[in-house]
């Protein structure tokens, strides 16, 4: 596509904020956080808890003032805009359904504060109940339903007013694992079917990378990075984000060698043979993830990088086997080989030498140059 | 329980306490209908004249004994108390309430100590209360009567109204406002639609516990009561300094008819949310 890039849906510009802390100090909640999220996009925010997340979407909702820096809804700035007068809505993650109206009040209270007639309201109530499964349910008290249903009730509620921007602060976290995994496929097509742009709260790594177009991942009020859940997968940019997305072994340490045989040494003197790139000298973190791992053919060649290690384990994970192990520096290293490659692991009994073998290529490099 | 002898000491010291608390309650409404007109503990026959009687109305009984001097008079109580009462009720429960929400939304220094101070005229003594407000009636030349009582009233009873409204506030879930809010509802409506409801049983509440404590307050009543403005507390405490009559019984069997009516209500409103 050529031209201007579309106009983001909401934008927030080097947002600072901080909170006085009860012990005294300040706790700076956001630290110059910049980002975008655009039209019909699936934009999620990950981080640890208290990293926070919940304090750019209350930003973002009108329920927290910035410091400094500014919210912008479709290109217009919100700074002093109550949350009633954004068109953004929120699904909140204790749902704050009205205990005292019937499921069809809750859903249809937006459409009714916005002056909608009661015949429109009334069909658009059906609508939407219909589109989160829960029709007949229209007479039922918030406390009748299960919490997967309130779930539900919440996001009739919030999607109604066709906002511009959907908020979700970890709507699914009381849930249980079946029940979250089959709405986090709903919320996906729900959120395809409608064309709204949806920014997603979690701290759950897999949920984030299962959902999303977009994470943006956060850590102590600061942005680490960006992208698309592939790139954030496979080439980390911060070693933050390597350990927080994914399983892997990280290896930290100094490149040495020549350019055409680069050799990562750690710090307890591990030598392990990485991709071409970096540079003689430079501080570099290998991240080996489990699947780029299979047992050493006899003769490996000069694209393959070689660990020696003990098995210590195998782990049956349903799908896969983890074969656990660990190298001579102590470090625990994980490999899930495919199921071709798997005959080799099959023979090695617990407590015996094992080598491990990847593509030099394969393993992604976070180089920090000197 | 190991020992059946203490749990038959047990069930007996109940039967006992309840005993205690309703029998004096139980005479006066068995008394009530009692047609011995000199001592009214000695059983006569079963009546309704002393009810008939506070009423004004004329019984075979009335021409042996005359005892409430003025059946105007007794009525003339009984609507002073209505009016005192449902005055100070309508103004401590709007005041009250309107305290209640302030005092949850605004943080500032020293609140705690501005809490307590709401708490205050509830554990203050009546006779400390009815004395400062005599005194301060007296010193600012407000005449003594149903206004001042009305006021005397208000003093303790927006406290009880307080102490009930932000007991429910504070167990409402307060992101139901932010959901309003989020939803496009203006803080107006987000008050009548969301914040409202949920505190209603609270201030449905207030109202009849105020209610009941105007209805039947005598001590600080009786400090600030003017001559012309007699309630219904004070009149019986009147009669009764002229010896217990049997028409009491039937006045205090109507009062403990009336309070628990509100008291039901009450409790209706409670188990509806
Ligand atoms: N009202 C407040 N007063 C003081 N500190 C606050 C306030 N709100 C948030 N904070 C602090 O700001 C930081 C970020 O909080 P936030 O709620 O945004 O975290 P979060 O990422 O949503 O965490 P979680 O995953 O646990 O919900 C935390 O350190 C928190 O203690
Ligand atoms: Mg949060």
């Amino acid at each position: 596509m050529t031209g201007a890039a579309p106009e983001p849906i909401a934008e927030v510009r080097e947002a600072v904020k901080r909170f006085p802390a009860p012990e005294g100090g300040v706790v700076t909640a956001l630290d110059n956080i910049s980002l975008e999220v655009q039209q019909g996009q699936f934009a999620t925010l990950l981080g640890p808890s208290g990293c926070g997340k919940t304090t750019l979407l209350r930003t973002i909702s009108g329920f927290e003032d910035l410091d400094s820096g500014e919210v912008r809804i479709g290109g217009i700035p919100v700074t002093g805009v109550p949350p009633y007068r954004r068109p953004v809505n929120t699904v909140f993650q204790n749902y704050a359904l009205f205990p005292h109206l019937p499921v069809s009040g809750n859903v249809g209270y937006g459409l009714e504060v916005a002056g909608v007639q009661r015949s429109e309201r009334d069909r658009r109530v059906g609508e939407a109940l219909e589109r989160v499964g829960l029709s007949g349910f229209h007479r039922r008290k918030p406390a009748q339903l299960s919490g997967g249903q309130q779930q539900r009730v919440a996001l009739a509620r919030a999607i109604i007013n066709q906002p511009k921007l959907l908020l979700l602060d970890e709507p699914l976290s009381a849930l249980d694992r079946n029940l979250r995994q089959s709405m986090q496929l709903e919320l996906k097509s729900l959120q395809h079917d409608l064309g709204i742009c949806f920014l997603f709260v979690t701290h759950d790594q897999e949920e984030a990378l299962t959902m999303s177009d977009q994470v943006i991942v956060l850590n102590q009020g600061k942005i680490e990075q960006v992208g698309p859940p592939e790139v954030l997968y496979h080439r980390p940019a911060t070693r933050f984000v390597a350990e927080f997305i994914g399983d892997g072994a990280l290896f930290h340490g100094k490149i040495q060698n020549t350019d055409a045989d680069p050799v990562l040494v750690t710090e307890d003197g591990l030598r392990i043979a990485v991709g071409t790139g970096p540079g003689v000298g430079d501080s570099a973190t290998l991240i080996i993830r489990p699947e780029h791992l299979s047992i050493a053919p006899e003769d490996p060649d000069d694209s393959m990088g070689v660990l020696d290690a003990v098995l210590e384990q195998m782990v049956f994970k349903g799908a896969t086997r983890q074969y656990v192990c660990r190298l001579a520096n102590g470090a625990a290293i994980s490999a899930t080989p495919p199921e071709a490659s798997e005959e080799a692991f099959i023979r090695v009994r617990p407590g015996e030498p094992v080598r491990l073998a990847y593509r030099r290529s394969k393993p992604h490099l976070i180089v920090e140059t000197n | 329980m190991r020992h059946p002898w203490l749990r038959r000491l047990l069930d007996f010291h109940g039967l006992l306490f309840l005993f205690f608390v309703y029998a004096p309650i139980i005479i006066v409404v068995v008394y009530s209908f009692n047609s011995h007109p000199v001592n009214m503990m000695v059983w006569k026959d079963f009546t309704f004249d002393w009810y008939l009687s506070i009423f004004g109305n004329p019984t075979k009984l009335n021409e042996q004994t005359l005892y409430v001097e003025s059946t105007d008079q007794l009525l003339a109580a009984v609507k002073n108390s209505l009016l005192v009462a449902s005055t100070t009720t309508a103004f401590s429960t709007i005041v009250g309430t309107a305290t209640a929400l302030a005092v949850y939304r605004h943080h500032f220094r020293l609140k705690p100590f501005y809490q307590g101070l709401l708490f205050m005229p509830m554990v203050m003594p009546d006779i400390v209360l009815g004395i400062a407000l005599l005194v301060f009636f007296v010193n600012f030349g407000i005449k003594l009567g149903l206004f001042s009582i009305i006021i005397g009233h208000c003093t303790f009873l927006i406290s009880y109204v307080f102490v009930v409204v932000s007991a429910r506030l504070a167990g409402m879930d307060d992101t139901l406002e932010q959901a309003s809010a989020d939803l496009g509802a203006n803080p107006w409506i987000t008050f009548r639609r969301v914040t409202l409801p949920q505190i209603l049983p609270g201030i449905v509440g207030g109202a009849l516990l105020a209610f009941i404590i105007s209805m039947d307050d005598l001590v600080i009543t009786y400090f600030i009561a003017g001559v012309d403005s007699t309630t219904l507390p004070v009149f019986i405490y009147g009669m009764l300094r002229r010896g217990v009559k049997p028409e009491i019984n039937a006045i205090a069997t109507l009062m403990l008819v009336f309070s628990f009516v509100i008291a039901s209500l009450g409790l209706y409103f409670r188990k509806r949310t």
